[in-house]
Parts: structure tokens; sequence; C-alpha cells
């Protein structure tokens, strides 16, 4: 009873760095992808970055505005998109919410039409935007809360989980919008998402985070070099054979074998391989590992360093 | 300002359009808002008959246009916000709000005044209805008019205020409902819904002190011409004296609340 | 147990918060009595025994409500009925213990300290009789106001959405804060007929205080065996159009 009591009054709290000496800086134009399990840090980074959480310490600047004072100079520049969240009117079409925005953003008549038609041409709104909100299916409310989002043509986007919940078709077709607005208008992108596609589709370039930490931060391409010292060969013979001594045995199916190799002797083994069996070869791939089992192996390993107290 | 004022009309249009879809539940609620007051001007009354028709300085009658006054001032002041501001941010709505150059605040206020707005033509025939059953009295003159209007724009802004003050609550606490109930109540003892301030006993003296009064009370006794123009004018001032104090200490309490905001599962 | 805890913490703020409501009601009714002896004839005592039947009686509607009625019109909403309608239970009693939320028992109990205040405050006690007119009273009113929930939520079957007349019902609740009496003729009408929650709480008040005839007594018993009558009646055309239809 008496535990009882004091837990309305007395929280005991466990202080947790959510992010710990994370340091990047991202140029104009760029699209950068946060990578990073749940609770990593990643989206606590991404409210930091766009003003909604105050760092206990270190600076944050976003084209050249401090994000939490949350001047106005800086809010009309930017954006945040959340998955599955909608920050639109429910009742009403979306096309009334979006004359709200306009008013919001101050919009002259001529840069709102112009700014809303380039948004339906990309998105395809055309018989959206008049229905009232609550009536769209999932995906079609992600493009009406996009258009609502980039109304005001930011100059910096904050997407969180941007394709979560929403079918492959859709998803890719986010993905297209998503890399043709940032063609089209220079806006900066900065990308939290579970979805590897996403990353890989629209990411040159990734920020991996963990416990709050930064792994690494570079090219994606770089990350499966960095962090996956292997490669794999896949080869499809005209017969069964057995070619474990050329490298470690992935999976085989059939007449296709997979072999793990070290990067440094990739290229040796092909050769090799090639010129054992060019006769009976119907196929062969040098491919680097899927990127979700780089991502796999640098969290465990990540995981492993933290607890040996690296 | 005057963009603000375009902010406030589109907003207006939107949320107009919005409420148009919930005509019953407002209608409902209506009902809810008179029977309370109904209920106790039924036990007001019947007390009085039974001390030769005048409780104090009031008849009957008197009672009967004190809480037909507080119905519409009631109605005219009143404010839901932290219930909703609670919501939202389990919600995760919040986030964004924050993120667009308007503050929150506004989008609660034009809601305010819709809901207000929509639901007005439904009360009036009912007061009306109230006021000749009950044989009300009214003692109105135009100074009173006159000195309604800033009262009763007094009392809905300092009830917004306070409303806003809980609503914080809202930044550490996920129960603010609670806190709610417990402020409702109060406010239903101090603010004149149970009874006009001078009928309370023991509690009066307490009650002229508390904030609560001058959000319904006080423009109650202004329209019904229960109090004179010199008390009517000193209430305004203690309205605008409350307003002030609770627009202070929101501003505090909203700073201290987002810098706590974690926006967690926002 | 970090859950258990909360819940509980939760249960005690709810619990808190009823008596706050409370409490603010006997002081509601201590202030008018600071102005008068009595009100219709109720002295100070007997309202505040009033005051504790209309806890009694909305805590236990609460109950009632939470543990068949709800459940029910949600079947209804989610065409889940058909599953509930073959089991080899008489479906006007529709039971569930798994929905009773503990705050109402509180109203109950509250309902039972106020009334034991008001009768202390009266004095006297109270003689057999009268607390057997009250328990048959009592029990009688509760039926009534099962009855009515029971029929509106027979209007389920023909319209989905029935909870704007439960709401209409709810708002009309606060009414039975005082007795029946004290309000003008359509109002008294309209909550000792349609919203029988006026005589629900003042008729066994009007019996522990000792102001109840036997008339009354009758009066009330064969009402509401009408109405019991009417309602499962009501019930079991209902049922039958439903079932009937979706054959």
């Amino acid at each position: 009873m008496v535990a009882t009591l004091r837990s309305l009054f007395a929280r005991r709290f466990k202080e947790v760095p959510a992010v710990q000496d994370v340091s990047f800086d991202i140029d104009e134009g760029e699209i950068v992808g946060f990578l990073g399990p749940n609770g990593a840090g990643k989206t606590t980074t991404l409210k930091m970055l766009s003003g909604l959480l105050y760092p206990t310490s270190g600076e944050v600047r976003v084209l050249g505005h401090t994000p939490w004072k949350r001047e106005q100079g800086l809010l009309s520049t930017i954006t945040l998109v959340m998955g599955n969240r909608s920050q639109l009117l429910w009742d009403i079409p979306a096309a009334d919410s979006l004359r709200v925005l306009q008013e919001i953003f101050q919009l002259s008549e001529h840069t709102y039409r112009a700014s809303l038609d380039e948004l339906t041409d990309l998105l395809e709104l055309e018989p959206l935007l008049h229905k009232p909100v609550r009536n769209l299916s999932l995906g079609e409310r992600m493009k009406v809360e996009f258009a609502a989002a980039l109304i005001h043509q930011p100059r910096v986007l904050f997407l969180d989980e941007p394709t979560i919940g929403l079918d492959v078709t859709m998803q890719a077709r986010i993905r297209r919008f998503v890399s043709d607005y940032n063609r089209r208008t220079g806006a900066s992108i900065l990308l939290t998402s579970h979805y590897m596609d996403d990353v890989v589709a629209l990411c040159k370039r990734v920020i991996v985070i963990h416990h709050g930490r930064l792994l690494y931060d570079g090219a994606l391409t770089g990350l499966a070099e960095r962090m996956a010292p292997h490669k794999l060969i896949r080869v499809t013979l005209s017969h069964e054979a057995d070619l474990a001594s050329y490298g470690e045995v992935v999976s085989h199916e059939e007449n296709t074998t997979t072999l793990k190799v070290s990067r440094e002797e990739a290229a040796d083994r092909t050769a090799q391989l090639v010129h054992d069996l060019h006769g009976q070869m119907l196929d062969l791939t040098l491919e680097d590992p899927a990127i979700e089992e780089v991502i796999d192996r640098v969290f465990s390993e990540a995981q492993v360093a933290l607890a040996a107290g690296v | 300002m005057r963009q603000l004022l375009r902010v406030y009309r589109a907003i207006f249009v939107a949320e107009f359009q919005a409420a148009a879809q919930y005509r019953v539940q407002s209608v409902l609620w209506l009902l809810f808002a008179i029977i309370r007051p109904v209920v106790f001007l039924a036990a007001w009354s019947a007390a009085a008959a039974t001390q030769g028709g005048r409780i104090g300085d009031m008849t009957i009658s008197d009672f009967a246009a004190y809480y037909v006054a507080v119905t519409l001032v009631s109605q005219l002041t009143m404010s839901w916000n932290a219930y909703d501001f609670e919501l939202e941010i389990r919600q995760g709505k919040l986030s964004p709000k924050l993120l667009r150059p308007l503050h929150p605040l506004h989008y609660s206020v034009v809601e305010n005044i819709v809901f207000k707005v929509a639901t007005m033509p439904a009360l009036l025939p009912v007061l009306v209805l109230i006021a000749w059953t009950f044989q009300a009295r009214f003692a109105t003159t135009w100074g009173h008019v006159l000195l309604f209007v800033p009262s009763v724009l007094l009392a809905a802004a300092l009830r917004f205020m306070f409303g806003w003050l809980m609503a914080t609550f809202a930044f550490w606490t996920t129960r603010v409902h609670g806190i709610m109930h417990v402020y409702d109540r109060l406010v239903f003892l101090f603010a004149g819904q149970l009874a006009p301030l001078s009928l309370l006993g023991g509690l009066a003296s307490i009650a002229y002190w508390l904030p609560f009064g001058y959000m319904l009370w006080a423009p109650s006794e202004i329209l019904r011409g229960g109090a004179s123009i010199d008390q009517a004018l000193g209430m305004i001032a203690i309205q605008a004296m409350w307003l002030a104090l609770s627009w202070l200490g929101f501003l505090g309490l909203w700073q201290l609340g987002l810098r706590q905001f974690s926006a967690v599962g926002a | 147990m970090q859950f258990a805890l909360e819940y509980r913490a939760n249960l005690a703020l709810d619990l808190f918060e009823e008596l706050i409501i409370v409490i603010s009601s006997l002081v509601a009714v201590l202030i008018l009595y600071d102005h008068t002896s009595a009100i219709n004839g109720w002295t100070e005592g007997q309202m505040i025994e009033l005051l504790g039947v209309y806890y009694l009686v909305q805590g236990a509607q609460a109950v009632v409500f939470e543990t068949s009625f709800e459940r029910f019109m949600e079947h209804v909403r989610m065409g889940t009925l058909d599953f509930i309608l073959i089991k080899p239970v008489d479906s006007q009693f529709m039971i569930s213990t798994r929905h009773v939320q503990v705050p109402q028992f509180g109203q109950i109990a509250m309902g039972v300290l106020v009334l034991a205040i008001g009768i202390a405050q009266v004095g006297g006690g109270f003689g057999v009789l009268d607390a057997l007119a009250f328990a048959a009273t009592l029990v009688c009113g509760l039926l009534l106001v099962y009855s009515l929930l029971l029929v509106l939520s027979t209007l389920s079957f023909w319209f989905v959405r029935v909870e704007n007349l439960l709401a209409i019902f709810w708002s009309f609740l606060d009414a039975g804060r005082f007795p029946v009496d004290v309000y003008p003729g359509w109002l008294r009408v309209t909550l000792s007929t349609v919203v029988p929650i006026g005589i629900a709480v003042t008729v066994p008040a009007q019996a522990i205080a000792g102001r109840l005839e036997l008339a009354g007594v009758v009066a009330m018993i064969g009402g509401t065996i009408i109405m019991c009558w009417f309602a499962s009646w009501f019930w079991r055309r209902g049922l039958r159009s439903y079932t009937g239809a979706s054959a």
C-alpha cells in the first residue's frame, strides 16, 4: 500500500543518456538516412534537430538557427512528417486544411497555387483533395500528409518513418516522390526508417546510431565495405558440384551455390572459379552482403563491444 | 496582427465545417449543460418557498434570473482544452503543431469560439423557456448590459487561461483528467453554479478570494442586474487582475513544460 | 510489478476523485440548509439520506450498465451478437463480470456512507417497516432503471447507434440528487416515467425517512412489475425481429 502511494509521488528514474557524443554536419541538398534499431536514439536525434527536444549539452544548428528556440524564420523553412500520424483535420477535405496552412505560412496566392499544383502533379492528388481526410485510405492519407507538409516549400525535411504501414506499391511511390522532390528543390532531407529499401533507394549517406552512439557516418556502399569484411559469390552450374574448397558455403539450392569469401580474396576466388568451371558455369555474381545483414552484424558487434566496456 | 486575423478566419472556417459533423453531440451536450442549473434552481426555489419566498435578498424570480444568466455565461465562457491537450500529446499530434509558426494556443481559441457560435442558437430558446417557467425577474439596466460585455469576455479569457494552465500539467503527468475533475469540482463550488457567492455561508469569504467566482458568478450578477454599477466595475477590475496573473503563470509553466516535453511515442 | 503498482495508483486516484465529488455534493446540501430548515418538507438529515440513495443508485446503475448493456451494444455494433445468442443462457441476462470498474463500487460504498450520515443526522433511527419499505422500493427503483436500459439497448436491434439516447438518459441522472417533488410539472413527470431516476431515488429515500405511505410502496411495486414486463416483452420482440431478419 505504501509502495502504491509512493509510486504516485516519487517515480524512480534511471538516467539513461538517449544520445551521446553524436556529431555530424549535413550539407544542403543531401538526403541522409538514420539507421538504428528501436530505442537507438535516432528519433531522439531527429527531434533535437527539429527542435522538439532540448539537448542537455551540445549545440544544434539548422539553417543557421537553433531549432529549440523555434524562431519564426526557421519554422517556415522546415517540416516534419511522421509516418502513420496525421496532422490534418480529420473531418474536412485536405484542400481546406491546406488553405489554413497557406495563411499560417503567409504564402501568397501565386506561391500557394504553384506549390499545390506541383505537389498535386507529383503525388497524383487530384481525386483526394476534396474528400474528408477520414475517408481516405492509409496510402492516400500519407500522400495528402506530404502535401500539407510541403506546401510551404521547406528547405529541410525531417521524415520519421514515412513509409511505415504502407503497402509495397505505395512505399515505392513515396520513395520516388521524395527523391523527385529533392532533385527538383534541392531540399535537405533527414530520414529515419525501419525499411532498408527506403534507405537504399534514397540515401547516399547513412548515419548509424545504436545505444545513442554514432557507429558509422558515411556512404551507404561504404557501410558494407567497412562493416562486413566479406563478399558473396553466387555460382550457378549446369550440374551439382561441391564448391566448399573455394570458400564457405552459405547456401546451396539445386545447382546454385552461394559462397562467402573475405573481401581481399574475392577477386582471386572469382577468377579461380571461372578458370576451373567456365565450361559448366551458367551464372556468376559477386555481391555485397545484404545491407540488413550488415546492419544486424554492426549492431550485435556493437552490443558485444559495449558489454565488454570498449 | 492583420495576418493573425487572417489565420484565425481560415481556421474558423475549417473548424466550423468540422463541427457541423458533430451537431447531434453538441445538442446533447447542451442538454446536460441545462439540466444542472435547472436542478439547483429548483432546489433553491423550493428552499425559498419555505422561507416566505425569499432567501437573503433573492426571491424565486431572482434565483431564476440568476440561473438563466449563469447558464448563458457558462456556455459563453466554457473551455475544455485541458482534456484535448492531454489527448493531443498522447496521440502525438502536438509535435507537428509545435513546428509550425503558430502557437498551439491559437487553434484552441478558434475551436472554442466555433463551438460557442454553433450552439448558441439552440441554447437561447431553451433559456427563454426556463425564464418563463420560473418567472425570472431581471433588474438589468443599459449600464449593466454595457458592462456585461467586457465582463463576460474577461470571464471567458480567464476560464480559457486557467484551462490552459491546467493543461500544461499534461507535460508532466498523464493523469491530467484527474486533476481536471478536482478542478471542475472546485469551479462548481466556488464559481457560482451551486449558488450565488453571497449565499455560500461560511465559504463565501474564501470564494471572494478565489478566481473561480470571477469566471461565472461575476458576469452573471452583472447581467441580471444583481450588482450595482459600482460593484460591477470592481468585479471587472478583479477579473482583469486574475487574467493577468493567470496569463503570466501560463507563460512560465508553458516554457517549463516544453523543456520537460519528451514527446514520448510522438 | 510496476504495472500492478501503476494500476493501483490509478485506482486510488479514481476513488479520490469520487470522494471529492461526493463531498462537494454534500457541501452543496449543507449550504442549502444554511438558509432553511426544510425543503418541501425534507429536513437536512432526510436530504442527506436522499443524497446517499442517489449515489447508491447511480453506482448500481453504472455497474449494471457496464456488466450487461455496454457489452451487448458493442456486440451489435461489431456484428458478433450471433455468438452470444447461441449460448445456452437467457439472452436478456447476458451478465458478465469482466468489465466491472471498481470506482462504481466505490460510488455505491460512498452512497451507503452518506446514507448512514443522513440517518445519524435525522436521529431517532428507523423502524423495521421503514427498512423493509426502503429495501423493496430500492430494488424496484433499480429494476425500473434496468428496464429502461433494457428498452434502450433493445433499440440497438433497429438503430445501431443508441449512444445518443443513452447520453440523454445520463444527463437526466443529475436531477436525481434532489427529491422529485422540487421540480416543475413537466420535469417531474419525465423523471417519474420516461427517465425513472426521479422515483428510483426519491421513493426509497422517502421510505427510509419514514415519509412513505403503504399506498406509495404498492404503487411503486405495481409500476415496476408493469415496466419490467414491458421491457422484457420489448426485448423479446427485438430479438425475434433480429434473428428473423438474419436467417
